[in-house]
């Protein structure tokens, strides 16, 4: 047997470019807030729904860069809101991390079934960025993916600079180490955390409107990556973006690469497998420190 | 008479259920340098963190100037001047000495003058000139310590707040501290030191207050001599 080697990586680095953009907001939300939000994956499939009505001919047929565009500031809105509703008022309780679970995954119920009344049963699927294949390095491979796959370390790469050399992203670094000391040199801090969860926001509503691409858009769509971007932020360590960025791209080959041997239905197995054996020897995952 | 810089009145504030401070009042004058000890755990860091506005307190009020602070935010506060060089090196540790001094001044009060306040917080820890490039989390103690009330400095505080700046260094690095200290207190910026060590804030302040089961219990000024055995007593009772 032959094994296509090319194939295997192709997808896999798909995959983890859309699961690297998942698990990065997942995992700002977390360094700066100290919690997760598991309303995170519906962000994704309501990218892909509202880039669908606004670029689609049976909808609105503005464009597809509209739809990316509108996509993504309607997620940022919806970052915003979602921090204001179903976060900030539990801020001052100590079991912040166990409630907002609670209230993060209800939205997420809530916002599923609603993207269900109004968008129907009926699969979507959005316009490719660029239509065709191409052939680099003498690999075929759709054009969107390529797409895909060299902006997603363009937009990390933004993410990177904006928290490294801005002053708002060393205050959203300083927030994530030292909430208390962040308050007393006159941070905002309220601020910077609703500004952290609409950029994680927004990068699933784009991940969202990419996938939508090349996969159908489902009022679940969301749900099997927010899965994926949990194990990558856990799996490259909490705390540590850069971690989280390695972790993604481990895991999204890993997955290609057992979907390639073993097939779809095991690989879910699999992957757990490695995760929890690679977790007995480093607890705190590839790149996180205690 | 005129409105005093810092007005604490009948504080009381705790955590959950329980209460910490029992109705404290102290007034601090313009100028001047007070010094707050007590044994631990009776409510100095507290009193500390009520007056920034970290916690709210349940009754009583704050004046700064004769403006009501205890409803603030901590970041209205910081924005009026009062700063709190909190406890135990809390630094952003990932990241230089450099940048936590730059994030020092993130006020825009503070930004205008962080330039004049660069060159005066290395002139005061020279060592931390040296080590602008290092990592925070490498430092030892000392540096530490020196770092945090580098970052106080670079606020541009009207008034600073430093929590047991003494706590757990050497004795040459802690009269390093305290030479630090004095010689901010020469330029005019009025404080509260809180520490453990009477010696260490007798040097330093004006105004002395022992803080006992959340409440003041004694108040003298620092010129006041003391013997070794009434210092045991405040802190044990009668010996």
């Amino acid at each position: 047997m032959t094994v296509d080697v090319p194939a295997i990586i192709v997808s896999g680095v798909v995959l983890a470019s859309l699961y690297a953009m998942m698990a990065t907001g997942l995992a700002l939300v977390w360094n700066t807030l100290g919690i997760f939000n598991f309303a995170h994956g519906i962000f994704m499939t309501l990218g892909a729904y509202i880039a669908w009505t606004i670029s689609d001919e049976a909808g609105l047929g503005w464009g597809l860069a509209g739809g990316f565009a509108i996509a993504v500031a309607t997620m940022i809105g919806g970052g915003l809101a979602t921090y204001g509703l179903l976060v900030k008022p539990f801020q001052n309780r100590k079991d912040i991390v166990l409630v907002v679970v609670m209230t993060t995954l209800a939205g997420s119920f809530f916002l599923e079934n609603t993207g269900r009344l109004i968008w129907g049963p009926r699969l979507k699927q959005l316009q490719r960025v660029v239509e065709g294949t191409v052939q680099p390095l003498g690999v075929s491979i759709s054009a969107h993916e390529l797409v895909i796959i060299i902006s997603t370390p363009l937009i990390l790469l933004a993410l990177y600079a904006f928290l490294r050399w801005t002053r708002t992203g060393s205050a959203i670094r300083a927030i994530a180490q030292n909430q208390d000391s962040a308050l007393l040199i006159g941070i905002n801090v309220p601020r910077l955390y609703a500004l952290s969860f609409a950029l994680s926001a927004g990068l699933a509503g784009l991940a969202g409107a990419l996938l939508g691409g090349i996969r159908f858009i489902v009022p679940n769509m969301g749900s099997e990556p927010l899965l994926k971007a949990f194990i990558v932020v856990i799996f490259g360590g909490l705390g540590s973006l850069g971690g989280t960025i390695v972790g993604a791209y481990v895991i999204g080959l890993i997955e290609s690469t057992s979907t390639y041997f073993v097939g779809i239905y095991w690989t879910n197995a699999v992957m757990f497998a490695i995760f929890i054996f690679i977790l007995i020897f480093r607890p705190t995952g590839l790149f996180g420190r205690n | 008479m005129a409105a005093m810089l810092l007005d604490i009145g009948g504080v009381e504030v705790g955590y959950g259920r329980t209460q910490v401070l029992r109705g404290v009042s102290i007034q601090v004058a313009e100028g001047t340098h007070i010094g707050l000890f007590g044994p631990n755990g009776h409510g100095k860091t507290t009193l500390l963190r009520t007056i920034s506005g970290l916690i709210k307190p349940w009754r009583g009020e704050i004046r700064l100037r004769d403006e009501l602070i205890s409803d603030k935010a901590p970041r209205e506060i910081v924005e009026l001047g009062l700063i709190h060089v909190p406890q135990g090196n809390q630094l952003f540790r990932e990241m230089t000495v450099l940048e936590n001094l730059t994030l020092g001044a993130w006020t825009e009060r503070a930004r205008a003058k962080a330039k004049d306040n660069f060159e005066r917080v290395y002139a005061l820890f020279p060592r931390l000139a040296e080590r602008r490039s290092q990592f925070a989390r490498t430092l030892s103690g000392g540096e530490r310590q020196m770092l945090s009330i580098a970052v106080g400095l670079m606020c541009e505080p009207r008034m600073l707040m430093l929590d047991e700046p003494s706590l757990g260094l050497a004795p040459k690095l802690k009269d390093e501290v305290a030479e630090a200290i004095g010689r901010i207190a020469k330029t005019g910026v009025p404080f509260i030191l809180v520490d453990q060590d009477i010696e260490f804030l007798m040097g330093l302040t004006d105004q002395l207050y022992m803080i006992d089961h959340g409440e003041v219990v004694l108040e003298f000024a620092s010129g006041q001599a003391l013997d070794h055995r009434q210092i045991m007593e405040m802190y044990f009772g009668t010996v």
